[in-house]
């Protein structure tokens, strides 16, 4: 509907009857450099009527006024100029308004700031670099585009978030996500509430002097949104579509065929015969009679009753009669739909941004999907000379299908198919010749498989039932941000803000009555509602002053107050009496029923100064203080500083004239960050608590944890040191940054022993360290009238090192924590290959004299560290080409290093001990009297521990991934003219589209530390779209 | 600019508005309590009890883990008559390479279970004196926290450790309540685990000697329990005449039940002869999850491991009302494997069945393995009679050693309610499994009758894992019969091995 409306516009839109007009030309460039100034704003004096320049710093303008005379040009941080009307092109050469020269304003904590002279390190996403992007969550944009940011996409599920990771984790069991902020204020929604399209900037705040003051929760970087604002005088508006498909990104594990399934079933049988104490001949004849009954099918038909004979092969004439491929009905190509539209614009006295947007994202697997609509409106008033306020309104409705995508569980739609072997028919076929069974009415019937064994998922269909079953999710989020600000005396201003997000989650599950997993028990539903509220009001006085022309001096002080609450309902029934009914009411058995309130909330003050003299010199401090929640009373208060400074070495005399080296800034901070997030349901760790539960229907209280009342806040010490160059006519330049995070007081839950009765208490223990270097490097290496090409890339290289831990050694999970050690070091059994002789697996054993030994017990095995999951190197390289109309730009998001352990894969590893589960083509490769020599053990029913967590299974995790590719088209301006439009965008975008990785099957986009969980993989989507302004 | 005096006025209107008051920086939780609120009556200390049974029967460490009843399973699964199926759960436990290594999240389940009750009863023997309230009241509640602690202590004794000396190292050994500085403790030797286990229950004989409870609630622990638990620690600690005593005491008012009642499915408390168990209802059916592991003929049943080793079914004979529970499966998927309907779940649709703790079938067995063992073999045929003759089992009449006959009739009258193991680590037994084949080393052939009506011959199956895991045959004393302690207390309590 809403292209057709587009159409219509674009078609009957642009006929419209000119009156007498001059059209005025010109070109605003930099009086310093000459370099053209893209944005300035023209305005006929004394009118509304306006333009902005284009990207080569020309604009031009119709004036109807015949009285019109004198033109206003505008550049942020430049001095206004007027200029007359004249019929001649206008060159207007705009000077510096203060010390700095046009330069990138960024978005930093509680304000904004001029990119070259700041002292902090701030990585600055614009929304043009996420508009196109087909991603519905803002945080699987951020991959590749800033230095430092660890951006990992686990789960392709549509709706997903990445986890995002700034300069390493500094936290061991607290929080290690960074803080969002949405307009200045911390974020409580959902991100993927948030339309990418809606998104000025994004900016990431990588050190103390840029997130101290947001320093209670800052530890782990801050990501500031800002959402669009009007600009331009006048009325713009933007309407977008786009439409596209997706696919796996990665093809899935390669597993044998059923003919090599059956033989190779047939010799696991026969092996386990035979270590069972039976005669060759008889286990041998035993596999043959048996192998049909274990898997429980024959699709060979039942012409062939002993498909596999006793020499191990395949009886002549044996041909399957069916083959289905599970993987392939469980996946889709998805349809993706977005469209947006936007209106602003600025009036003298008033900006606004008006917009809606809708995304239709189908996942690739069954019963996967995103849909969302968003609406927003942000609007900024001159109320007075003096005081100016403003409203950011946004909600979002969507509903994601979600089923179950990661976790081993038999449902797991990603792993369904892949577990599911092919000779075990999705639609029921008759045993004897192939053909399928049809119901009364003609249709073919789901085959649910009875007689599946258990690792073939008896008693289910996920493509028959994935149709009827339910995983739902419904949010309903509302962000809004109120504030006024007040300008109470020369320079000092008052701006006090109001701002609450809010989200109802609804969690729909429902299996049926009739087919699949909960059919014996009538069907199951539950429904979980969360509904979070937080707000934050704060109120900060600011004072800005230049005193003797030299010294400029900006000061901040405030005071702020954060509530966070979170309700949570949970209902779970069982017995529908009909299908068609999901709801709780309609089933007849409470399974359970629970929910609770948790509350959290800061109080907080804040105050910085900013001081530079000359703009060559700058200093920065910055101080906050936090009361949390979290905490007793006596050790509630946290606070958290900053210092830093940065010298524009280009400012200084003897470089000023320079001709090739147009900025060099040498800035350097140091400051402590806080963190007291112990997690989503640690709010009260510090006080002694009983639980409360239920014993068949009488009250029950029992101690589940130990309270620690001297619980104070994780503080992390942030040192950067940085250079900011440019050089060339800004055609080269970038920023190099070494950092040092150490955290201290790590909020840690000390592991305890378990026969204390808990196995851990949570302290303020432990040390931390992550070192790194950070390149950013932005060339033009050509640049002519007609065509450019701009290189970014940017590169991240860290250590994690342990530096104090409160005792010698802790195992958590795969890993282990030592001083001196980093906590992404794997510590595992170490695999010693396959022995030689009896086609078992081997694992190293520490024998009691020190040396290190071989076993076969796995049990018995010892623990070494195996490498880190750690990479050397990631980040992203950008290519972007313009020639006249046409723009090509791609991103290489890339990540060097590293191992990644392979619990996925290990499903299809088994010697035999699960019938029916698919073997991995790497398993023909398996040990027989004649393949001695080889990693992969010996066929056998009975169980080799092969598949436990080992060395074997670490893979390199190194991977370089086509992240994005865009191909845009603007249609002429001469044509653009005539039909009143600004611009007309057409293009072509495409994710994931190749990705250049090592170990096969495995999506190599896995979480940070190296673990996998059977989860959605990355799809690849290629989307065609158009954009248009006017 | 204009200087305005409103301003100052919103600005400080602001400042007060966003200013703290105490209210709204005191959170509390609204699913948890002070724990001071708790302990100070005695009614809100009877809380804990019922919470500390909640969770030590509901939590859930993996759906193979389903609170303490899943310990028992373990126990039988790596017995000599359960032939676990090799599906989800205990398949692992059953070829002994799960409970002896101590990564395994079993372990540290069922070690994490024990203790974190014992803290709790802790909790409630060192403040209750304390809490206002009433005074018998006061003493039923500490006898059950006694004998709660009793309980635990007395599974870590039949599992962690061998007791031929008694001079063995054990476990640890907690009786006050975990502080935030508290450090772990040296293990305590066999000997001393089961003194306070019997001290534990001597104290809590006189505090519940006047306490009757309500007879649906079977979980509460009244002197029958009490005397239960002293009739299996003196047993398992050599005490022969205590145990027959104390076995005779608990079984007082219990008498053995019918044969069809046998043929139940052991899924409800109100049986007449259980004396200890937990109870089920729809929404708090957690434990039930365990009878998705023992229930092998509920077609709603998940895992159906514990098929019976087809060996088992020889020592019954055919008049036995056990025997009727033997049934050759008839599922497509499983058919070869011998079921033992023993178990099944009460309300399949709900899946929901009661578990069951303490019977009088094993106090007579406890009785007549006591009297035997201390040279009355009169004495211990009788009691040994007494339940053949309720399950309509030919009686003992002599010849063959009555010792062993006792110790297969428990595997028999037992089987499936966690006794396998720990018989075979108190009694120096071994664990026995063999291939299940015909006289000439092939397949067992059976005839199996489908639901459609038609016949299969099909193989029959026995036992799958028939060695230890280190490829030797299971022998007495073996170290894969203990439970591990897992490694984060290996690694977090440097005074273990002190």
């Amino acid at each position: 509907m809403l292209q057709r409306l587009l159409l219509v516009l674009l078609l009957f839109g642009p006929i419209a009857v000119f009156a007498q007009t001059r059209t005025v030309t010109g070109r605003i460039v930099s009086a310093k450099d000459n370099t053209p100034l893209p944005g300035a704003s023209v305005l006929v004096k004394g009118s509304n009527t306006g333009t902005v320049s284009d990207p080569d710093g020309n604009f031009k303008l119709q004036v109807n006024d015949p009285a019109a005379t004198i033109l206003v040009i505008r550049f942020i941080g430049m001095e206004q100029q007027e200029v007359p009307i004249s019929n001649s092109p206008l060159n207007v050469a705009l000077r510096s308004s203060g010390k700095d020269l046009g330069e990138v304003e960024i978005v930093v904590a509680y304000g904004v700031a001029k990119k070259s002279s700041y002292t902090g390190s701030v990585s600055q996403i614009k929304g043009d670099e996420l508009v196109n992007r087909q991603v519905s969550s803002v945080s699987k944009a951020l991959q590749g585009l800033a230095a430092g940011v660890q951006s990992t996409a686990t789960s392709g599920q549509p709706g997903s978030d990445a986890t995002i990771r700034i300069r390493g984790v500094g936290s061991i069991n607290a929080s290690a996500d960074p803080l969002y902020v949405l307009d200045g204020v911390p974020y409580g929604g959902s991100l993927n509430a948030i339309n990418p399209s809606d998104i000025e900037s994004i900016s990431v705040l990588k050190d103390a002097a840029s997130s101290a003051l947001y320093g209670s929760r800052g530890a782990n970087g801050v990501i500031i949104i800002t959402t669009k604002k009007g600009r331009k005088l006048g009325t713009t508006i933007d309407a977008r579509v786009s439409q596209g498909f997706s696919k796996r990104a990665v093809k899935d594990y390669e597993k044998v065929s059923t003919d090599q399934y059956f033989e190779m079933y047939w010799e696991a049988i026969r092996n386990a015969g035979l270590t069972n104490g039976l005669s060759a001949a008889t286990a041998a004849t035993q596999a043959s009679t048996n192998l049909v009954r274990r898997l429980g099918i024959n699709p060979y038909g039942t012409a062939f009753p002993q498909p596999v004979g006793t020499d191990g092969k395949l009886v002549a004439g044996a041909k399957t009669l069916w083959n289905d491929d599970w993987n392939d009905a469980m996946q889709r190509t998805g349809h993706r739909t977005q469209a947006d539209l936007s209106i602003s614009g600025a009036t003298e006295k008033s900006r606004y941004y008006i917009s809606g947007g809708y995304l239709n994202d189908q996942g690739i697997y069954l019963g996967s999907g995103f849909k969302r609509y968003n609406v927003r409106s942000n609007v900024e008033i001159d109320a007075k000379k003096w005081l100016k306020i403003g409203l950011n309104l946004g909600g979002a409705h969507s509903d994601q299908q979600a089923p179950p995508s990661e976790d081993s569980r038999s449902d797991n739609y990603v792993n369904y198919g892949r577990l599911m072997s092919g000779f075990y028919p999705i639609y029921q076929r008759d045993r004897a010749t192939g053909a399928y069974l049809l119901d009364a009415k003609g249709d073919k019937m789901f085959d649910y498989g009875s007689y599946r064994p258990s690792a073939a998922n008896t008693n289910s269909n996920l493509v028959g039932t994935s149709a009827i079953d339910k995983h739902n999710l419904s949010r309903d989020d509302i962000s809004a941000r109120i504030y006024g600000e007040a300008t109470l005396w020369k320079g000092l201003k008052f701006k006090t803000s109001y701002n609450a997000d809010y989200t109802a989650r609804n969690q729909h599950e429902y299996t049926n009555p009739v087919y699949g997993f909960d059919a014996e028990v009538g069907g199951t539903v539950e429904k979980i509602s969360t509904r979070t509220f937080s707000w934050t009001f704060n109120n900060i006085l600011t004072y800005e002053q230049t005193f003797n022309e030299k010294h400029h001096l900006n000061l901040l002080a405030g005071q702020e107050t954060y509530k966070f609450t979170n309700t949570f309902t949970d209902g779970q029934r069982s017995g529908f009496s009909l299908l068609g009914l999901d709801e709780l009411s309609d089933a007849s058995l409470i399974k359970d029923l629970q929910g609770y309130t948790d509350t959290y909330n800061l109080y907080s003050y804040l105050g910085r100064a900013e001081y530079d003299y000359l703009g060559k010199y700058f200093l920065s401090a910055s101080v906050r203080s936090d009361r949390s929640s979290r905490f007793a009373p006596d050790h509630a208060w946290g606070t958290f500083w900053s210092i830093g400074g940065s010298w524009k070495a280009t400012e200084e005399d003897f470089l000023k004239g320079s001709s090739w080296l147009n900025l060099l800034t040498l800035r350097a901070s140091y400051g402590a960050q806080g963190n007291d997030n112990l997690g989503d349901d640690s709010y009260y760790n510090y006080y002694p608590l009983l639980n409360v539960n239920s014993n068949l229907g009488e009250g029950g209280t029992y101690r589940r944890f130990l309270y620690n009342k001297l619980l104070k806040w994780e503080t992390n010490l942030n040192l950067n040191i940085g250079v900011d160059y440019s050089m060339f006519n800004n055609r080269f330049g970038g920023t190099i940054e070494f950092f040092q995070r150490k955290s201290k007081d790590l909020l840690y839950s000390k592991p305890l022993p378990p026969s204390l009765g808990y196995s851990a208490i949570d302290q303020n223990v432990g040390a931390l360290k992550n070192t790194g270097v950070e390149v950013t490097l932005h060339g033009v290496p050509v640049k002519t009238r007609n065509f450019s090409w701009v290189v970014d890339l940017n590169m991240t290289h860290y250590k994690n090192k342990i530096t104090e831990l409160p005792q010698k050694e802790i195992i958590s999970g795969t890993k282990k924590l030592m001083v001196g050690r980093s906590i992404y070091d794997f510590w595992i059994r170490e695999w010693a290959g396959v022995d030689e002789k009896t086609g078992l697996p081997l694992w190293y054993i520490n024998n009691a004299d020190g040396t290190k030994g071989i076993t076969n017990n796995y049990s018995a095995a010892s623990q070494y560290y195996n490498s880190s999951s750690l990479p050397d190197l990631y980040g992203g390289l950008t290519n972007t080409f313009n020639y006249k109309e046409f723009s090509l730009s791609f991103l290489i998001a890339y990540s060097l290093g590293g191992k990644v352990l392979d619990q996925d894969y290990l499903f299809l590893l088994g010697t035999g001990t699960a019938a029916g589960r698919p073997f991995a083509t790497e398993m023909q490769n398996h040990w027989t009297p004649e393949n001695t020599k080889t990693d992969v053990p010996k066929l056998t029913t009975i169980q080799t521990n092969w598949t436990q967590t080992s060395s074997r299974f670490l893979y390199d995790a190194s991977y370089a991934r086509l992240k994005t590719v865009n191909l845009s088209y603007n249609l002429p301006k001469s044509l653009m003219e005539r039909a009143h439009l600004n611009n007309v965008q057409i293009y072509l975008q495409g994710e994931n589209l190749f990705t250049l990785y090592k170990h096969k099957g495995l999506d190599p986009e896995q979480s940070v530390g190296g673990t996998t969980y059977y989860r959605y993989p990355a799809i690849k989507s290629l989307s065609a779209g158009i954009n248009l302004s006017f | 600019m204009i200087m305005k005096k409103n301003l100052f006025i919103i600005i400080i209107a602001a400042l007060v508005l966003g200013s703290c008051s105490k209210d709204f920086l005191e959170t509390k939780p609204t699913n948890a309590v002070p724990d001071d609120e708790v302990f100070n009556t005695v009614d809100n200390v009877e809380t804990v009890i019922n919470g500390t049974w909640a969770y030590m029967f509901e939590e859930f460490f993996t759906y193979a883990v389903p609170g303490y009843k899943s310990i028992h399973l373990t126990s039988d699964a790596m017995g000599s008559d359960v032939a676990v199926t090799t599906v989800y759960g205990l398949r692992d436990s059953y070829a002994f390479t799960e409970m002896t290594d101590n990564t395994k999240n079993r372990v540290n389940a069922f070690w994490t279970i024990l203790y974190k009750v014992i803290d709790n009863c802790n909790n409630i023997i060192a403040r209750i004196d304390n809490a206002t309230g009433d005074d018998t009241k006061k003493q039923r509640i500490k006898g059950q926290a006694y004998a709660l602690r009793a309980n635990c202590y007395l599974t870590l004794a039949s599992y962690y450790q061998f007791n031929r000396t008694g001079t063995e190292k054990a476990v640890p050994i907690y009786l006050e309540p975990t502080s935030s500085t508290s450090v772990g403790k040296p293990k305590s030797t066999i000997t001393q685990v089961y003194q306070q286990v019997i001290a534990d229950l001597q104290k809590a004989l006189p505090l519940l000697k006047d306490y009757e409870r309500n007879p649906a609630q079977k979980w509460k622990i009244d002197l029958n329990v009490v005397n239960g638990l002293l009739a299996r620690a003196y047993l398992y600690n050599h005490q022969w005449t205590q145990a027959i005593s104390s076995a005779v005491a608990a079984r007082n008012g219990y008498p053995l039940m019918s044969g069809d009642d046998y043929n139940k499915g052991f899924n409800d408390l109100n049986n007449v002869e259980w004396i200890w168990a937990h109870g089920q209802t729809p929404n708090q059916s957690n434990a039930s999850y365990n009878f998705h592991f023992l229930d092998v003929s509920t077609p709603a049943a998940y895992y159906q491991s514990f098929m019976a080793d087809p060996y088992f079914k020889n020592f019954f004979d055919s008049a036995d009302a056990r025997f009727r529970l033997f049934d050759w499966d008839t599922l497509p998927d499983q058919e070869g494997y011998l079921r033992y309907k023993k178990f099944r779940f009460r309300d399949a649709s709900a899946l929901v069945g009661d578990l069951v703790l303490m019977r009088s079938a094993e106090m007579y067995l406890i009785e007549a393995e006591a009297y035997t063992r201390n040279g009355n073999n009169a004495k211990g045929a009788e009691a040994l009679n007494a339940l053949r003759t309720a399950r309509n089992a030919v009686p003992y009449k002599g010849g063959g050693s009555l010792l062993d006959s006792i110790l297969i009739e428990r595997r028999k009258e037992l089987w499936g309610e966690g006794f396998a193991l720990s018989d075979i680590i108190r009694t120096g037994g071994t664990v026995v499994r063999k291939p299940f084949l015909s006289y000439t080393g092939e397949d067992s052939i059976i005839n199996v009758i489908r639901a459609d009506g038609s016949t299969l011959e099909v193989a029959a199956q026995g036992h799958l894992t028939l060695k230890q895991p280190d490829g030797q045959p299971f022998t007495a004393y073996s170290p894969y019969y203990l439970f591990a302690i897992p490694i984060s207390e290996v690694q977090n309590n440097p005074n273990l091995n002190n």
